[in-house]
């Protein structure tokens, strides 16, 4: 088609090389659009308890619970020299992103993702950068990432969530969490799991939620503040250990009626049960703070 | 009379268990639960250790041998031998470190009493009495354990970083922020283990580091591998 049937016969003798030098990188610009990041809507039949992996470079990821059973995958790759493969196979859906020729710039090496998946699915997800949110979604969950965020919201299920640099934030999460990282910071809010394992190097470590009977919360540094925030009828035994920083404590603990600790001979260090002492907490920081706070 | 506090009391746990009954520490026992409940675990632990029955039959030497080496490996015990003394020494523990210790234990029980042993030792290692002594054996053994794996660890890192380099940059950066954040935290551990070579917790965190900066440098590896 030429362009000319684009142009008024009454422009044609005022078409100038003005009028070419506006049309020609307005067509230009349009050719450049189409080649650019195609979005990709992939639909995929699945039975109870599917498994969905991701493997990402970089890219903003974000998976939602619905009541389908179907995984629904919108990627948009940032450039045409990647390319999103999404297959399934059986009850599994494997979403990866791979590069299509050998010198792919780093900056093109990214692609978002918007997922539904249904509410038992397993997800396996890892990313290196941008970030990771999972919502409402019930079944286990491993998480890899090295600087990307990562937040999971209404989330149960084994969470394993391991990351380099990147920070964690778990919201209404309930089952058994277990996350490391060497310098990203922890929020863990709102909690009901009986099971916390928390370990970041130089990273902040907060966690409000229910100290469930028969629970376990290890949280660990080697710097940075570890702190809880308990409620009045909590019930806990505590152990909290800084090698060369401080512990700061609003709890009214009496002498542990479950366990006998060894005092150290180095450090900081706190030992006691609150009320029952039903559930045990045992915080440890190298040079960091511990801070045990009366919830507000 | 003025007693004494819990911590203080660690340093009089060796002598309390050999028999010494200063009054102030019998004193903090009648007040303290914790430190006499310390007291009557470790009294129980020796008194089943003395009762087991001397007249049983040796168990093989390779069982001792492999309860020595364990221990060895353990760092709780490090016993140099004279160049003097001839091998069929060390062939017969009963009259080296261990009867020492407990000279009524005949070796089989010791040998299914693999924990107890390990309490005892590490309690007697502990002791004030051999301060100097189990500090050098410790900081000795942190050090012949962390030095291999270091220089393995160094190697490792030198190649990573050829890998990483076509890599995304915000995860190299991140990457090698990173791997320079514990290689500042084991330069502090290590300095908290010389100091304090019995610092359980230090050391504890110094292997910790370690098995992180193993585990980034494995990491840098795996994402170089997946760039070329």
């Amino acid at each position: 088609m030429s362009t000319s049937h684009f142009v008024p016969a009454q422009w044609l003798p005022k078409a100038s090389w003005k009028t070419a030098g506006l049309l020609v990188p307005g067509l230009l610009l349009c050719s450049a659009v189409a080649a650019g990041p195609r979005r990709q809507e992939q639909h995929f039949k699945v039975a109870a308890h599917p498994v969905i992996t991701i493997h990402n470079p970089n890219g903003l990821i974000t998976v939602k619970a619905w009541t389908k059973s179907e995984v629904m995958v919108i990627s948009t790759p940032a450039s045409d020299r990647i390319e999103v493969d999404a297959e399934q196979m059986g009850n599994r859906v494997d979403v990866s992103t791979r590069e299509l020729s050998d010198s792919v710039a780093p900056d093109d090496m990214r692609a978002d993702f918007q997922i539904n998946v249904p509410e038992d699915a397993e997800l396996q997800i890892h990313n290196d950068a941008g970030n990771v949110s999972v919502a409402n979604v019930l079944g286990d969950m491993n998480v890899e990432t090295v600087a990307a965020g990562v937040d999971l919201e209404d989330a149960t299920g084994y969470l394993t969530v391991k990351t380099v640099g990147g920070s964690f934030t778990c919201t209404r999460c309930a089952g058994r969490i277990e996350a490391s990282s060497i310098s990203g910071n922890f929020r863990l809010l709102d909690l009901r799991t009986y099971h916390v394992w928390a370990q970041t190097s130089s990273g902040n470590i907060l966690f409000t939620g229910q100290f469930l009977p028969n629970g376990t919360y290890s949280l660990k540094n080697y710097s940075g503040v570890i702190e809880v925030r308990f409620s009045p009828g909590d019930s806990f035994d505590l152990s909290a250990t800084s090698l060369k920083g401080k512990v700061n404590n609003e709890a009214k603990l009496t002498p542990s009626a479950h366990q006998h600790h060894f005092m150290p001979r180095w450090g900081n260090a706190l030992f006691g049960t609150f009320n029952e002492g039903r559930a045990k907490i045992e915080m440890t920081s190298f040079d960091g703070t511990i801070n045990i706070l009366k919830r507000d | 009379m003025a007693t004494i506090t819990c911590r203080e009391f660690q340093a009089y746990l060796e002598p309390w268990m050999e028999g010494e009954r200063p009054q102030d520490v019998q004193a903090h026992l009648r007040t303290c639960p914790h430190c006499s409940s310390v007291v009557s675990d470790l009294e129980l632990i020796h008194t089943e250790a003395s009762s087991w029955n001397a007249a049983e039959q040796d168990a093989p030497e390779r069982v001792w041998t492999s309860l020595r080496a364990q221990l060895e490996q353990e760092g709780l015990i490090r016993e140099t031998i004279p160049e003097h003394e001839d091998a069929a020494k060390v062939q017969a523990p009963r009259t080296g470190w261990f009867s020492n210790l407990f000279p009524q234990l005949p070796r089989p029980v010791l040998a299914g009493a693999y924990l107890a042993a390990l309490v005892a030792v590490a309690f007697a290692l502990s002791g004030p009495v051999n301060k100097r002594v189990n500090e050098a054996r410790w900081l000795k053994g942190t050090q012949t354990s962390t030095s291999p794996l270091s220089a393995q660890l160094n190697f490792a890192e030198q190649n990573s970083n050829t890998y990483i380099a076509r890599s995304n940059p915000d995860v190299t950066a991140s990457l090698h922020q990173n791997l320079a954040l514990v290689d500042k935290y084991i330069a502090l551990c290590e300095k908290s283990v010389n100091e304090e070579p019995q610092n359980e917790v230090a050391r504890d965190y110094l292997y910790e580091a370690y098995q992180q900066k193993a585990d980034l440098l494995t990491q840098m590896t795996e994402r170089g591998e997946n760039v070329q």
